[in-house]
């Protein structure tokens, strides 16, 4: 289990977590939704290590190699699209295996063509694809996204969430996904956990019992979900803008 | 378009040069030969220098000690300004002497290094003093804006940090440094000629005393023009090498 216990946490003069707890499963997929800015990407830069909590503690976390998807591709502009995921490779997996791991991800996301490009001749989604290639490559214990799949259209979008739902098939691991998306959160949590504005609390923790693979946002249980999903948020919402 | 573009460019330049050698020739039609000589007699005595041998044998020497002085403010220069950019207090330590060090008058240098080094060592040493601080603030300013995304980046994938330093640091201090090299170098050719021309008894520069001296006015146009040669060929060797290396990403 991994525990968020009474964090607070202050950045500038912004207090963004207070008393703030949340367990999440060890090997399941924690769907976080919640408002703009109420301090979704605060929680998976402490779980990431890039931060530390101003008082409370994070447990379960200790030992765990941690991989990201941040919510921009932070991309090294002087690498190539396969150098880009050697990158991270290169002191964690060997030589051999590296080439064979970015052959499947880069396939399995459309950019196997593109790998002896710069990431200047990408698109903006291309890139995001490369970022999400990068994280899933490197051998972790946790995955931690942040909106990953923000700039991507549609279908594709759909693709690479059935893709990490795969992905998690063939080797269950914990992942912690941040997503305004219903829809995304609803195909891949086993809990969505829903916060209020800021500072987050918990509103609603919602656990999905469908297996990933027989997911289906047109049917039950999952439309019952996302009805209750969306009148959640459309309550927080209301509490910011009454005259809607 | 982008050819054709660049052909009427190309040939405007080229209308420049001729307008500005025609009224050249026209003006020396007025002077002496010792104010202002013809554009044919300054061909001439370039011929003339280059044909003798003094032109390499002069050029060399010149081009060996502004490399000698350029290539030792980039091999200090290089890991001082990273020292600085990296740690404030290095930064708050050493600033003063570097704007210090790039507001001492020329002529100081000069003197100081005559009476230290003795006067071989002079136009090295000017080149060193008058180039380091313009290596060092470009090192600073390269480190300054290094993306701090990229190295979250890195530390949640637990990069070592001498990968840190050659796979992220380096390439994007790398354009800052280029510049700086290539103002220097500019400086470079400058500074050492005007050394030379004070201190010593060869290279361009003190050939150029000798000109002078016996007004031979020619020959120090000719000088002058190797020394803009020099200084647009290693101008556009540079701009050409940084233009190749950098276009995949900047």
């Amino acid at each position: 289990m991994i525990a968020f216990e009474h964090v607070h946490k202050t950045l500038g003069q912004t207090r963004v977590l207070h008393n703030f707890s949340l367990p999440a499963k060890k090997n399941e997929i924690t769907c976080i939704i919640g408002p703009s800015g109420c301090g979704k990407t605060t929680i998976l830069q402490l779980l990431a290590g890039l931060g530390h909590p101003d008082a409370g503690r994070i447990t379960g976390i200790k030992g765990m190699r941690v991989s990201y998807v941040f919510q921009d591709p932070r991309l090294l502009l002087w690498k190539t699209v396969a150098q880009n995921i050697a990158f991270v490779l290169q002191d964690t997996v060997h030589p051999a295996k590296q080439q064979e791991l970015i052959r499947k991800y880069l396939t399995m996301t459309g950019l196997y063509e593109y790998r002896d490009n710069f990431p200047k001749a990408l698109s903006g989604g291309m890139k995001q694809r490369l970022a999400l290639c990068r994280a899933f490559a490197y051998p972790h214990d946790l995955l931690l996204m942040d909106e990953p799949f923000k700039s991507l259209d549609t279908p594709l979008r759909l693709g690479l969430v059935r893709q990490v739902a795969r992905m998690w098939q063939e080797k269950p691991r914990t992942v912690i996904f941040v997503t305004h998306e219903i829809m995304d959160a609803l195909l891949l949590g086993h809990r969505i956990i829903v916060l209020s504005a800021r500072p987050a609390a918990v509103l609603d923790d919602i656990r999905i019992d469908v297996p990933l693979a027989q997911r289906n946002v047109l049917q039950e249980p999952l439309p019952a979900s996302h009805a209750r999903l969306i009148a959640l948020l459309e309550g927080e919402n209301k509490k910011y803008f009454p005259d809607l | 378009m982008k050819n054709s573009s660049l052909l009427t460019r190309g040939l405007a330049s080229l209308f420049g040069l001729i307008v500005f050698i025609l009224l050249w020739q026209l003006a020396s039609g007025y002077y002496h030969q010792v104010i202002l000589p013809s554009p044919m007699e300054v061909a001439r005595s370039v011929v003339k220098l280059t044909v003798s041998g003094q032109l390499w044998e002069q050029g060399g020497q010149t081009i060996a000690r502004g490399l000698a002085g350029f290539g030792l403010a980039v091999l200090i220069g290089l890991p001082l300004g990273l020292f600085i950019g990296l740690s404030p207090l290095i930064s708050s330590l050493l600033r003063p002497l570097i704007v210090g060090l790039q507001v001492t008058p020329l002529v100081s240098w000069l003197l100081l290094a005559m009476i230290w080094l003795g006067f071989s060592k002079v136009p090295s040493f000017v080149v060193f003093v008058t180039t380091l601080p313009l290596i060092i603030i470009n090192t600073i300013q390269g480190v300054k804006n290094i993306d701090a995304q990229l190295l979250q980046m890195a530390a949640v994938f637990q990069i070592n940090r001498s990968r840190l330093f050659r796979e992220i640091y380096l390439p994007q201090i790398l354009p800052y440094l280029l510049a700086g090299v290539v103002t220097a170098l500019g400086t470079t050719w400058k500074a050492v000629a005007m050394a030379e021309f004070l201190s010593v008894s060869t290279g361009v520069g003190a050939r150029m005393a000798v000109a002078r001296i016996n007004l031979e006015t020619a020959d120090l146009f000719a000088w002058t023009f190797v020394l803009v040669a020099l200084g647009l060929l290693t101008d556009r060797l540079l701009s050409h090498l940084v233009n190749k290396r950098l276009r995949h990403w900047m």
